[in-house]
């Protein structure tokens, strides 16, 4: 007890120093006296008696000190003496202080968002109740299952206490505002129960509302679009609002910061799975017993204390099961468990290799703004020898200059770290907000929390161990003796400082990230150039959804067939078409198909091919080249053969041909034959990065489709042409809600997205790598100028040449930069692998590229070169050997 | 000038506590000559030794403080026993007694 009452004393006493200095010296002062006296009334001379009152006392500095030890706590006292001597030195010499830590904070901060972006995708667990027992159910060949399976599996199973089936929804909804297309979920009647989730108001559908299609017109609004669409009504449970023009009763508003189990998807509305037919409205396919439709997605709960393993075994004896009972769809059938949040591995592989990607270069970059403070601190280091051998010679131990070093060098660190973090959360507010320029809602919530500022804290102290250890230790090797007699130490000619280390390091870095941004942003450039299969200028899109607007399938064709009509009418309208989809949009369609020799074919024997339905001109209107047979006409109706034309891809996978045109095929196992009319040339249907992929066209008329696109190929600008299009379209139904509308390069600004997404974060880090590179050489030649100016002058004194001094000062540099380029050539070679994961496209073996960047880092290092090499020269013989 | 051992210390803070209970409120060189001059002058101690004990004794509450004046109309720091430090004198005198009790036992076994 009273040890910790002293405790306290010591550091309450912290603060009132100089009091308490005063009072010991006084209180020393008169006990001095008092002996004195006591001495000379002994008989002493007065200075016997102040020398011996001296020697007993002990020596009065000693006293001082020894109390001091006692009187605070001393760690604390040059902890806090450090700190003050450390802002002071940078308050100092602002723009080496502003330099540091802007490196610094453009490193830590990078760092700090890409860990966010992977904190947000990765690690971060879903706002639901025990989110580590959810599993996500994948199997071989997709990453969702058809609905009777997962009513087998949700029933047979051993080792799940609840599992979800959900499938992403568009919608026609009417709120006061109209009709309008928006994303919603059609969930299992157990989603909310077994994720435990908690309505905010109202209350959430169970397994119970969930039995009977069509039975359940329930819908729960997510809390955003409460708020924005229904104006945060408080009165909206038990509101009617119309879907698909029916109506739905709201039960309940989901919580705030819930929105479902895929983190990129963000839906405005939760329906009972059972109204699938109504939602989805495609004529009679009952696609809640339809064992071929592989479209939902599987969620499961884990039983508290069963393994993955136990329940993976599990799933795959009840596929086993399934395989035997329905070897058609099911032969073959193998589960994975995945993650949730990323729609399984089909986000979720490439997201972890992006991100970590990118990770791995704002590392770099960090790296090089580390070596950066490294040299320049170090230079620091050596114009404070003298200062710190003097320090050593009064008595001070290595330690404390070393810990004073080190203080120094925390601080700056902290300071970056903060100024990084902030940025860093700037930004991801930034990137939060940030909504993708396409109809569909995905949006992705980056905000940093605790992990990621422990993360900054942790890199910000690493960083500091990296570039403050050397001048620490530099330090710590000062020779009093050698200092303080003659000097500070010349740059040596043959010794390899560690400062040149550091110069090829950053030339190496920069190497690396400069060749990673301009390798990179060549790969974009290809993918722009690359075959689409269709010419996307001069095309204008509306598209419309029949189905959800309630018109049966006569009415729907009637209404396509009006449209095209009233669109060709328009003027510069050169050829208009109209087709359920287009190529590269989010609405893709694939169907397996398989030749028409096989007589007895099996699940392995189809190929899988993405279908369109089209009506005839849509091949002209895309800019699609037909390289044999015909297009399809107007007679290719529901009382003709059935047709189709299909790809070059198509042809040589499925057909084994060259030219399809009179081949046949079926469209699934037991589908009706089709004949192949026409063969068009390949191209890209899913993404750009897909391998060429068989496509078949379906006349359209033959094949109806509610969800339609109106393309048109026009002379006029795309704003104008969509603004005529919408007209003529409003004119033949006035309600109809009409969505991704534009030029059709815009809509495909979301297969353009990741490649776009990635050359501006590697070239904002090869800027950066630049900008480091930069300042560190300039700063560390204008160093090794200010130097030698006394041996510049001496040589220009006795006739030394500017091309001589020019070599002097730019030799050694000079060979330093070539060094670094070699290696960070050798780096960048050995990295091209992780490069093409991050950009499709770019290759390390693109030698004009390199050959590019090769010339831009001799540039970049002539450059920084230039102002202290112009100042070397300049260098006046007289006033340099007056220096120093 | 390093740390004494403990006991030299804890010897040290038990004089100072007893000669403060003896003599009253004393400064800092009045008490270093009242311990020389008790122990016979056998401990030839560094006065200097004595201030950061007196230190240790204040923030332990044992003594307090006050400036006030000497005889000779000098501005002091007069030390004085609380009421804790009573008591620790006390408990420190019994423990002593009963330590030095046990070692004479030891050092003269013979005397029954």
């Amino acid at each position: 007890m009273r040890k910790l009452r002293a405790w306290f004393r010591r550091l309450a006493a912290m603060r009132n120093k100089r009091q308490s200095e005063h009072d010991l010296s006084v209180e020393l002062e008169s006990h001095l006296e008092m002996h004195i006296e006591d001495n000379l009334r002994a008989g002493m001379t007065p200075d016997e008696a102040r020398r011996q009152a001296l020697i007993k006392l002990g020596g009065v500095e000693q006293v001082k000190e020894s109390y001091r030890e006692r009187r605070s706590v001393p760690v604390l006292e040059t902890l806090v003496q450090d700190l003050r001597y450390a802002l002071r030195m940078l308050r100092r010499n602002p723009g080496f202080t502003s330099v540091a830590v802007l490196s610094l904070a453009l490193g830590i901060g990078a760092n700090a968002l890409v860990f966010s972006v992977i904190n947000a995708l990765l690690l971060r667990p879903l706002p639901v109740e025990n989110p580590d027992q959810l599993v996500f159910l994948e199997n071989k060949s997709f990453n969702s299952q058809s609905f009777p399976n997962y009513r087998d599996l949700r029933d047979r199973n051993k080792t799940f206490s609840g599992m979800v089936g959900y499938r992403l929804a568009p919608m026609e909804l009417e709120s006061a505002n109209g009709a309008t297309r928006i994303w919603g979920l059609l969930a299992t009647g157990n989603y909310f129960d077994v994720l435990g989730v908690h309505p905010a108001i109202g209350r959430f559908f169970h397994q119970a509302d969930d039995l009977h299609p069509r039975e359940s017109p329930y819908a729960v609004l997510s809390y955003n679009s409460w708020r924005g669409r229904f104006g945060g009504d408080p009165a909206i449970v038990g509101k009617t609002v119309r879907i698909n023009r029916l109506p739905y009763t709201v039960l309940g508003v989901a919580p705030p910061d819930f929105h479902g189990t895929e983190l990129w998807y963000w839906p405005e509305v939760w329906v009972p799975m059972m109204m699938e037919p109504q939602i989805e409205n495609y004529s009679g396919t009952g696609w809640l017993d339809n064992r071929s439709t592989w479209d939902t997605w599987v969620l499961g709960r884990l039983k508290p204390g069963v393994s993955r393993a136990e329940a993976l075994a599990n799933l795959n004896t009840i596929a086993a099961e399934l395989a035997r009972e329905h070897p058609d769809n099911n032969e073959g059938l193998q589960f994975k468990l995945a993650k949730p949040g990323l729609a399984g591995d089909y986000f979720g592989g490439p997201a972890k290799a992006f991100t970590l990607g990118v990770l791995g270069l704002a590392a770099l970059v960090l790296l090089a703004a580390c070596a950066n403070l490294a040299s320049l601190l170090t230079a620091r280091a050596a114009d404070r020898q003298r200062e710190i051998a003097i320090r050593l010679s009064i008595g001070a131990k290595r330690g404390r200059v070393v810990r004073q070093v080190l203080t120094e060098t925390l601080v700056l660190s902290l300071a970056g770290g903060a100024a990084g973090y902030g940025l860093a959360f700037l930004l991801s507010e930034a990137l939060t907000r940030w909504r993708a320029p396409m109809d569909f809602p995905v949006q992705f919530n980056v905000n940093p929390d605790w992990r990621v500022f422990l993360f900054a804290l942790a890199v910000s102290i690493a960083a500091a161990a990296l570039f403050g250890s050397a001048p620490a230790w530099r330090a710590s090797r000062t020779d009093v003796n050698a200092v303080l007699k003659g000097g500070a130490a010349s740059w040596g000619r043959s010794r390899l400082a560690f400062r040149d280390v550091l110069v090829v390091v950053q030339v190496a870095l920069c190497f690396v990230l400069v060749a990673a941004c301009l390798l990179s942003l060549r790969g974009l450039q290809q993918t722009l150039k690359m075959r689409l299969g269709f010419e996307p200028r001069d095309v204008s899109v509306v598209a419309f959804d029949l189905g959800l607007a309630g018109y049966s399938d006569e009415k729907g064709r009637l209404f396509q067939q009006r449209a095209l009509e009233a669109v060709q009418q328009l003027p510069g309208v050169r050829v208009a078409a109209y087709s359920n989809s287009v190529p590269l949009s989010i609405d893709q369609s694939s169907t397996s198909v398989v030749a028409a020799d096989k007589p007895a074919p099996r699940p392995s024997d189809s190929m899988s091919a993405h279908y369109y339905q089209v009506s005839p001109g849509y091949f002209e209107t895309l800019g699609t080249r037909l390289l044999a047979g015909r297009d399809f006409t107007w007679h290719d109706d529901a009382d003709s053969p059935r047709v189709a034309i299909v790809n070059v891809a198509f042809a040589r996978q499925v057909l084994h041909c060259e030219n399809a045109v009179g081949k046949r095929f079926r469209s699934g196992l037991s589908g009706p034959l089709a004949d192949v009319i026409g063969m068009v040339e390949d191209g890209k249907y899913e993404s750009l990065t897909e391998s060429q992929t068989p496509a078949l066209f379906w006349p359209i008329l033959q094949s109806y489709n509610s969800t339609t696109t109106l393309e048109v190929r026009s002379s006029l600008a795309a704003a104008e042409m969509v603004g005529l299009m919408r007209q003529a379209v409003r004119r033949l139904d006035p309600e109809l809600p009409l969505y991704e509308t534009g030029s059709l390069d815009q809509m495909l600004g979301f297969a353009f997205f990741p490649t776009r997404a990635a050359a501006i974060a590697l070239s904002a880090f090869g800027v950066l790598a630049i900008m480091l590179a930069v300042t560190g050489i300039h700063g560390l030649v204008s160093y090794a100028v200010a130097r030698r100016v006394r041996e510049i002058g001496i040589r220009v004194a006795v006739g030394a040449r500017p091309a001589q001094v020019l070599r002097l000062v730019l030799g050694r540099v000079m060979t330093l930069i070539a060094i670094g380029s070699v290696i960070g050539l050798a780096l960048a070679l050995a990295a091209g692998q992780v490069l093409a994961s991050v950009v499709y496209g770019a290759s390390a073996r693109d030698a004009l590229t390199l050959a590019v960047v090769v010339a831009t880092v001799a540039l970049l290092g002539l450059l920084s070169s230039w102002g202290p090499t112009r100042r070397a020269l300049r260098i006046d013989p007289v006033l340099a050997l007056r220096y120093e | 000038m390093g740390e004494r051992p403990d006991v030299w210390q804890g010897t040290l803070a038990l004089m100072v506590l007893k000669t403060l209970e003896a003599m009253g409120p004393l400064h800092g060189y009045g008490i270093a000559r009242r311990i020389e001059l008790t122990s016979g002058n056998q401990l030839l101690i560094n006065y200097g030794t004595l201030y950061p004990a007196l230190l240790k004794l204040e923030q332990e509450g044992y003594i307090a403080s006050e400036w006030g004046l000497s005889d000779n109309k000098r501005k002091a720091k007069y030390y004085r026993l609380t009421r804790a430090g009573r008591k620790q004198l006390e408990r420190e005198a019994r423990q002593w007694e009963q330590a030095t009790a046990i070692v004479a036992r030891f050092l003269a076994p013979e005397e029954r």
